[in-house]
């Protein structure tokens, strides 16, 4: 590949998220089909190491599976649009988990901060010790301040979480 | 019967790996361990994020072929408000000498190239 701008291959550009500045277009190359998938669209990627958060997708034969069958029986499905939802699932599994848990986690420090006599730090210095990976399973709130002031959290959603006075059970669609 | 894991849906009705959800997940900057009934749900509500997305864009599309595009996924993304949060992954296509004709036509203060 020659050192200018210039590039019409897309496959080149890297990720299909990368914007030309001011814009929001991504390059495409001259054929609708890529046949060069961008690098971990195929399986193959068994190694752990170096995954940047993006890099890690589900199967695209799994995700192409349910795609087609959604859509009609006469439907068909271009190749860069199974590799675009590909990504869009892993952008959503990413949006599932984080926004919710940082939603719970303001509404547990506003509770926390109202409760007559306690202190936001002193309720989570007593629970803190007393801690297992069992009582996270089904009672306890999603995020814990230390003592420390260090933050763990941990994911709780089961069908029935302890109701904490104060802090509405959140709603997501 | 690990064999047919990837081929068919599972007693639960899920055809996605969770072992491959579970690691996504886990790549959230905040989240630690994961509850096993979360993962399932977040598997099962992807397969049908899956299904909507597609179905969505492909009632969307332009008519033709009854194929489903990479643009009609865009322009439903940019429509619907639920697909909102793709927005950023997935820019509209546009062919480099249409878009340097753009320019031409609103030049704009360029970065290094």
């Amino acid at each position: 590949m020659e050192g200018d701008g210039s590039t019409t291959d897309a496959s080149q550009l890297g990720m299909p998220g990368e914007y030309m500045a001011g814009s929001h277009y991504v390059l495409q190359s001259q054929e609708d089909d890529c046949d060069e998938s961008l690098h971990d669209h195929e399986e193959g990627n068994g190694s752990k190491e170096n995954f940047r958060e993006q890099d890690i997708y589900l199967p695209i034969a799994n995700v192409a599976r349910i795609m087609k069958n959604a859509v009609p029986q006469t439907g068909k499905i271009a190749k860069d649009a199974k590799e675009c939802v590909q990504e869009c699932v892993s952008e959503f599994i990413s949006f599932i988990t984080s926004e919710p848990l940082k939603l719970y986690l303001q509404k547990f420090r506003e509770a926390m901060k109202g409760e007559k006599g306690i202190g936001g730090i002193s309720v989570t210095e007593g629970l803190g010790e007393e801690l297992t990976d069992d009582s996270f399973a089904n009672q306890l709130p999603a995020g814990i301040i230390t003592a420390d002031g260090q933050q763990q959290n941990v994911m709780v959603y089961t069908t029935s979480y302890q109701q904490i006075p104060g802090v509405q059970q959140i709603q997501f669609s | 019967s690990s064999g047919k894991v990837n081929h068919a849906s599972n007693s639960k009705g899920i055809s996605l790996p969770m072992t491959r959800v579970k690691l996504i997940m886990k790549s959230s900057p905040d989240v630690s361990s994961i509850n096993q009934e979360a993962l399932l749900l977040t598997t099962k509500a992807t397969e049908l994020f899956v299904q909507h997305l597609a179905l969505s864009s492909f009632n969307n599309g332009s008519g033709k072929d009854q194929t489903l595009l990479y643009s009609d996924l865009a322009n439903t993304v940019e429509e619907k408000e639920t697909f909102q949060f793709l927005t950023d992954i997935l820019p509209k296509k546009i062919l480099v000498r249409d878009y340097l004709k753009l320019l031409e036509e609103n030049p704009i203060e360029e970065a290094d190239n």
